[in-house]
């Protein structure tokens, strides 16, 4: 299993796509930090626009932990969209190129076969978000300093330097589940649609569409902790005065168990069709 | 025996694309498979590559070895933005063989390949793909080559090289070797067995000696201004200038040359033509 994953993480290192969809994040970063900047400005006058009558604040609080947020906030589109791009592509361009027949013709598994590449996508999740984490927050810093975060949840809230670097970095951990259940998916999906353009249409359907649900209320508490795109939101409970541990563990919990639902899924297809 | 196919069915939904296919090979042969498009030989050699489920049937390699069989579908198959080297380690590393420097050039050489080419394979021609690709079937060193339409993309001097390779590995390594082409003179020179397949079933199977007698009757002569041949026109040829066709058996061979010798008509080549269409129907019979 060692040796197929170092396969597929040398052929993944050696196409120009992948290197393409990490210049993309980052290139999506900077876009983001430049607009987060401004939006920052007007959310934080508005914000405290009744709190300056009455208090004088020194300093400026639209600093790196801020913009790091908002990052945090714009993420969960353009992020999951390149991740299922590149993950997918994992198996749809060996559909396209066709080496899925030499590579099933050579004694291998087809579930492990398979089952490398869903780890693979794993990591490579892992490790960009690490890499959008560590960039934002070392761009941010370097650009706007450091300083106290103020979040509007449930009321304003006011998180010091380290409390706010420790909350923002839980929250990325936190984000990097959600970013792997789409990765996952979206190699399941490759195993059904084996096209590459079907696949990617049907990952931006299941992106946009996963966006949608998330924003509405469906009233029933049961639907609103089970359902998987009700769980992409529990980074933001990292930003609670009082962080509820046992919601985060639940939810994270449940996207872990998507996350192997949706692999086991899509082994199970692939060892049961055919190469054609 | 190395290689047996037996009572193989396949559909895919109320299209029978297998009917009571069986097939088999020993150490040294070359079986080889024609039909027409769509007559089901890529389906067949997909199932016995272990691509595809038969609906019902047995495949069977009689070999020890943990890699049964290599083969090429179509076309070869490779990851064009990798070097020959490193498409041979990534097929290697994907069966638990990790390559040392030594045995790649060992795999390339083997198949006449040089190792100092880098560049991604992509900047290969189809030939040098083609001996890449068998390189790869054959890692891990199996008993049985399953090789369909090698020869498509080639020129002329490309398929008699490849040929010439194709018999190297049966005649010297003992392979068996099934394969599947449209050019029929070349399958009549490599091939051991022929077996003949039309709509899913075979139809004919026999060694190639009783297969050439009783399939390949037709023969192309080329020539200088060959149709101005008397003789050939008297054992019915048709044809103009340098091209004439003709139905012939083969014991009237000699008597052919014979006569054309004695009209001092030149005959540069003779290309047996099979005609499949008249074959399917005599066999189906």
């Amino acid at each position: 299993m060692i040796a197929l994953i170092k396969m597929e993480g040398f052929r993944l290192l050696r196409q120009s796509r992948t290197y393409y969809a990490l210049a993309g994040v980052l290139l999506i970063e900077a876009v983001v930090l430049l607009s987060a900047y401004y939006q920052g400005n007007e959310i934080i006058d508005i914000l405290l626009s009744q709190l300056r009558e009455s208090f004088y604040f020194e300093g400026t609080l639209v600093n790196g932990n801020l913009i790091t947020y908002l990052i945090l906030n714009s993420m969960w589109f353009h992020l999951p969209l390149i991740l299922m791009i590149v993950v997918s592509g994992l198996l749809t361009s060996e559909y396209k190129d066709r080496t899925l027949l030499t590579a099933m013709m050579q004694p291998v598994r087809k579930v492990r076969y398979l089952l490398s590449k869903y780890l693979v996508g794993i990591l490579f999740s892992v490790i960009i978000v690490l890499l959008l984490s560590a960039t934002s927050l070392g761009f941010s810093y370097a650009i706007f300093g450091r300083g106290d975060l103020v979040v509007l949840l449930d009321g304003l809230n006011f998180y010091e330097q380290p409390n706010a670097f420790l909350r923002i970095v839980l929250a990325f951990a936190a984000g990097t589940f959600s970013m792997v259940f789409y990765s996952v998916t979206s190699l399941t999906l490759a195993v059904i649609f084996k096209d590459v353009t079907k696949t990617w249409i049907v990952s931006v359907l299941f992106i946009v569409i996963s966006n949608l649900l998330m924003k509405i209320d469906f009233g029933s508490g049961f639907l609103n902790n089970v359902f998987y795109f009700k769980l992409n939101q529990s980074w933001q409970f990292f930003f609670y005065p009082d962080i509820p541990w046992s919601q985060i563990i639940l939810k994270t919990s449940l996207i872990v168990l998507y996350t192997t639902l949706m692999t086991l899924l899509g082994l199970f297809l692939f060892k049961t069709k055919d190469i054609d | 025996m190395i290689f047996s196919g037996e009572s193989i069915y396949k559909s895919y939904g109320k299209l029978e694309v297998l009917k009571d296919v069986s097939i088999n090979c020993k150490a040294g042969d070359i079986h080889g498979l024609i039909g027409a498009n769509g007559a089901g030989k890529t389906t067949l050699f997909k199932i016995f590559l272990g691509l595809v489920t038969p609906d019902s049937g047995t495949v069977n390699f009689f070999s020890t070895g943990a890699k049964k069989a290599g083969g090429i579908i179509e076309k070869p198959a490779l990851y064009g933005y990798l070097s020959a080297s490193d498409n041979l380690k990534v097929f290697a590393g994907i069966q638990g063989i990790a390559l040392q420097k030594k045995q790649v050039i060992e795999a390339l050489h083997r198949v006449g390949l040089s190792q100092d080419r880098k560049d991604p394979v992509s900047n290969f021609s189809t030939g040098m793909k083609q001996r890449l690709a068998i390189a790869i079937a054959l890692l891990n060193n199996p008993s049985c080559l399953i090789l369909d339409e090698p020869f498509s993309g080639l020129d002329p001097l490309g398929i008699a090289a490849f040929g010439e390779f194709i018999l190297q590995l049966a005649e010297k390594e003992g392979l068996c070797i099934l394969l599947s082409s449209h050019i029929i003179d070349e399958m009549s020179r490599l091939c051991t067995h022929l077996s003949v397949l039309k709509n899913g079933k075979i139809i004919h199977s026999d060694s190639i000696d009783k297969s050439t007698k009783s399939l390949l009757k037709t023969y192309r002569f080329y020539g200088p201004r060959i149709s101005e041949s008397k003789v050939l026109k008297r054992f019915g040829a048709v044809g103009e200038r340098n091209c004439m066709k003709l139905n012939i058996e083969a014991a009237e061979m000699p008597q052919l040359f014979n006569a054309l010798g004695k009209e001092q008509t030149v005959v540069t080549s003779m290309i047996p033509d099979l005609n499949l269409d008249g074959l399917f129907k005599s066999e189906s019979k």
